[in-house]
């Protein structure tokens, strides 16, 4: 791993972004939900084009953090900076972060009232006000992206989970934005469908997209992660680039839980 | 996802998926016998259960027939009456205006059911077993009816010629594979066909009421009057050729535009066809010219201009506070003396004006939006100068139509206003809002707790009262006022569950692409949730339906009315309340009970519960 050159892309642990520009800033960032604390001053950075994958055994936090990002949940101590956009109450702000702020959920969350085309083409319709022919040959070509343009006129009940979670990237895509966030993309799969969303996400680390990734699975996280990071109890445990996180993790608990997945 | 436990890949999973299943094994049917010895006889309580429960059925049937078939029964006092529980006094030489109307709804039902492509077909084995039931069914309350001897065997003849057209409908039928079967609209028509052939036919007898005559009464043995039966054939030729009419339309035209101009007609056929053509209002041109097409003119240039400018998408917060503006404008003119249509204007163009970010955007987007705008200001002054015009229909005795007419008239006004308005309380309720929340919260509660009749006395009685001077207000629609609200608080409630029953995923799914609350609502979170509430809702409406016989209490002349009081005061059939009640509960039920069938079918289209 460690002799892995800049002639092969995919194993993003030798690019260097030290000098691209901060994404996501989360800074002490804490929350509660009644007594029980979900984040404890989780403070981390997201370069452009950097791939992070956020690890940890369940109900360590992950989830509500990606969340707040996009502000489907509401951190109540700390900062976060989207794209030099700090997330407050205020409205535009929420409003102008969510359309930069791709989303993709565990359960998928399509629209079953509206057919695969629709559902990739009602946002940018809508909230971007495009014209409607502009944004159904846009959803055609995601479709075709990630490999279901055969589809389109279908409704999300009537297809497999791995091709309702690729339309559900699609749908993200559409929006055209600069940081996809995924939550647990694959937990809700069967063995054999997350191979072909976990190939739509590569292709999508590759082309060079902003990507902060909830997810256990560990051949992903090696091959395409730039940095991993490590929670436990609602704080980030340990931090590291991904080849030095697998080969000479520090703490203990990281260990422990590389110790019991690998 | 059950077929990813059989295949490896994903492409082979559409491969299997167009693979029909095999087909399960065939469940014999059960010949006669042996199924009345499992169904009926499986036990020795249960064939005392049949036997006992068989008695009392035929005592029931045999008691009901018997107050039908009584010599003492008054049934020339229903059949005399017709046309007044239709329509009560509606002038007899403007009586073409109903028959108008009549003609315009069902060419709209013959297009719509080309358009959206009803009917299926059935076999024609099971019609015929549905025809040999019949005739059977027939034949035994033939028997238990108290008919004399000729009479007996008159409708024994006729129940064998039923059993007999479905028998050879059986043989016809063939089996296996090439089963032969027909089409329900067939079926429909041919047996709509048969009954107008029967008035032309069968002397049910010729009944006149006269009111200016003595004796008042016309009753003569022969086939009904020409002024029922020419027209009702007509009628069935009309709505025949208004369903291939639309089959043509189906086929020649761009579907969906098709079918949403014919949504639009449907919901502007009921204000047009009762304000328009039966009210027949007397415009006063120098007074439209003079002060309605300003009005309109100024509306229509100022509404379009502000609705151009707040479409737009670089128009952002300011667009906000100003259509906020129109609204408080809009309040502010019910505080000073002015026309109601200035005042109904301003709101309506508020409400525009609130809408406008959320459809606004593109050109075309934005020429759609005004255009919108235009065409219900127009509808909307056409609709408020013909209601302001006096009516050049002289009914005596208030309102210009009653009867059938005006329980139809106040159960489609109500479900049409209480739709927007039970939604939007709905909402209210689950809004994060808490001004909005209470308010539509104490509303529900206060007009949930009240008895429907007292809500209506009070608007019928009380609201006039209060109204401000110059404003007047019918009593038919101080009623529809009160069902309205009373309407919108259970809809309101009904809509709610269905809001429930979005899950939270759809609602973060919807706010992680950036939408807004109100698009969020109207694109995602509305369409599902009515689509759960379908059942609830058509029980709602077919409540309102019958719940419009309580305007009889308070003294309109609805179809209840008239069966109950006008009619058993008439001198000639005094005391003929019962039959008439029945005759008015078997309409009711004819109506409420198609309702029903409606929307089991539109569940099924719909794929409820397949989501």
């Amino acid at each position: 791993m460690t002799d892995a050159t800049a002639a092969e892309p995919t194993s993003g642990q030798t690019r260097d972004l030290s000098r691209a520009r901060d994404m996501i800033v989360c800074e002490d960032v804490s929350k509660w939900y009644g007594d029980f604390q979900a984040l404890d001053k989780v403070s981390a950075t997201i370069k452009e084009q950097e791939v992070v994958v956020v690890l940890g055994p369940s109900g360590s936090g992950k989830s509500t953090w990606i969340r707040c990002i996009n502000r489907l949940e509401i951190h109540q101590e700390g900062r976060i900076v989207v794209d030099d956009v700090e997330l407050t109450n205020d409205l535009r702000n929420i409003e102008k972060v969510r359309s930069e702020v791709g989303m993709v959920f565990q359960q998928f969350n399509l629209f079953p009232h509206l057919n695969i085309l629709d559902n990739v083409s009602l946002a940018p319709i809508w909230v971007r006000k495009k014209p409607r022919a502009e944004a159904e040959s846009q959803a055609m070509a995601l479709l075709e992206r990630v490999g279901i343009p055969e589809q389109a006129h279908k409704y999300p009940g009537q297809l497999s989970g791995g091709q309702q979670q690729r339309v559900a990237i699609a749908r993200a895509l559409a929006m055209e934005p600069r940081i996809m966030l995924f939550d647990e993309p694959t937990s809700a799969l069967d063995p054999e469908m997350i191979k072909e969303v976990l190939d739509v996400m590569k292709a999508l680390a590759l082309s060079g997209m902003t990507m902060m990734v909830v997810t256990h699975e560990m051949g992903f996280a090696k091959e395409v992660a730039d940095r991993l990071i490590f929670m436990e109890g609602g704080q980030i445990v340990e931090q590291n680039t991904t080849d030095l996180f697998f080969s000479n993790p520090t703490e203990d608990r990281t260990k422990l839980f590389l110790s019991q997945i690998l | 996802m059950s077929l990813s436990d059989h295949v490896s890949t994903p492409s082979m999973v559409v491969a299997t998926a167009n693979v029909p299943w095999a087909a399960p094994p065939e469940i014999p049917k059960l010949p006669p016998r042996e199924w009345v010895k499992e169904n009926l006889f499986s036990s020795a309580f249960n064939s005392v259960l049949t036997v006992v429960t068989t008695i009392i059925l035929l005592a029931v049937f045999r008691g009901f027939l018997s107050f039908i078939f009584n010599p003492v029964r008054q049934w020339n006092g229903t059949a005399t009456n017709m046309q007044l529980f239709m329509t009560r006094a509606y002038p007899d030489e403007q009586y073409i205006r109903i028959w108008f109307c009549v003609a315009v709804i069902l060419i709209l039902t013959g297009l719509s059911m080309a358009v959206w492509q009803a009917g299926s077909t059935m076999p024609i084995a099971g019609l015929g077993r549905k025809l040999l039931a019949t005739g059977a069914l027939l034949a035994i309350l033939t028997l238990l009816a108290p008919f004399s001897a000729s009479a007996t065997i008159q409708w024994l003849a006729a129940a064998l010629a039923v059993a007999a057209v479905g028998e050879a409908a059986r043989r016809f039928a063939g089996r296996g594979e090439d089963e032969r079967t027909v089409s329900t609209l067939t079926v429909l028509v041919v047996t709509l066909a048969g009954l107008v052939t029967s008035l032309w036919v069968v002397p049910y007898g010729h009944h006149t009421y006269i009111a200016k005559r003595v004796p008042r009464v016309l009753a003569e043995p022969g086939t009904v009057a020409l002024t029922t039966k020419l027209p009702w054939t007509i009628m069935l030729l009309i709505v025949v050729a208004a369903y291939f009419a639309g089959r043509l339309m189906r086929d020649r035209l761009p579907i969906n535009p098709t079918r949403v101009t014919l949504l639009l007609l449907w919901l502007l056929a009921p204000p047009v066809l009762i304000y328009l053509v039966l009210r027949d209002p007397s415009f006063d041109m120098g007074h439209v010219v003079g002060t309605d097409l300003p009005i309109f003119a100024a509306y229509a240039v100022g509404g379009a201009a502000l609705l151009s400018w707040l479409t737009r998408p670089s128009t952002g917060e300011t667009g906000r506070i100003v259509a906020v503006l129109v609204l408080v404008v809009g309040f502010c003119t019910f505080l000073t003396p002015m026309r109601q249509v200035v005042r109904l204007d301003m709101l309506m163009l508020a409400i525009f004006a609130l809408a406008a970010p959320t459809f606004g955007g593109g050109p075309r987007a934005r020429k759609r939006y005004i255009f919108g705008w235009l065409g219900v200001l127009g509808v909307m002054s056409w609709l408020i100068t013909s209601i302001n015009t006096p009516s050049t229909v002289t009914v005596p005795g208030g309102f210009f139509i009653g009867g059938f007419s005006i329980t139809l008239m106040v159960a489609i006004f109500t479900i049409v206003f209480s739709f927007p308005l039970g939604i939007a309380l709905a909402l209210a309720r689950t809004s994060s809002m808490p001004i909005f929340r209470q308010l539509a919260t104490g509303f529900i509660e206060v007009v949930r707790g009240v008895p429907l009749i007292t809500i209506l006395i009070f608007f019928s009685i009380m609201v006039p009262l209060f109204l401000p001077r110059g404003m007047h207000l019918s009593e038919v629609t101080a009623c529809v006022i009160g069902y309205v609200l009373f309407s919108s608080a259970y809809l309101a409630e009904n809509v709610r569950g269905g809001l429930q029953s979005i899950t939270r995923g759809q609602h973060e799914a919807a706010e992680a692409v950036g939408m807004t609350t109100a698009q969020k609502t109207i694109f995602i979170v509305l369409p599902q949730a009515l689509r759960v509430s379908i059942p609830p809702l058509v029980g709602h409406c077919i409540g309102v339906f019958k719940e419009t016989s309580l305007l009889a209490i308070i003294g309109v002349f609805d179809i209840l009315y008239i069966g109950r009081i006008v009619i058993p005061g008439q001198t000639e059939f005094m005391g003929s309340t019962r039959e008439n009640v029945l005759f008015v509960s078997v309409i009711y039920w004819i109506f409420a009970y198609q309702m029903s069938k409606a929307s089991q079918r539109l569940e099924r289209r719909t794929g409820l519960g397949e989501r």
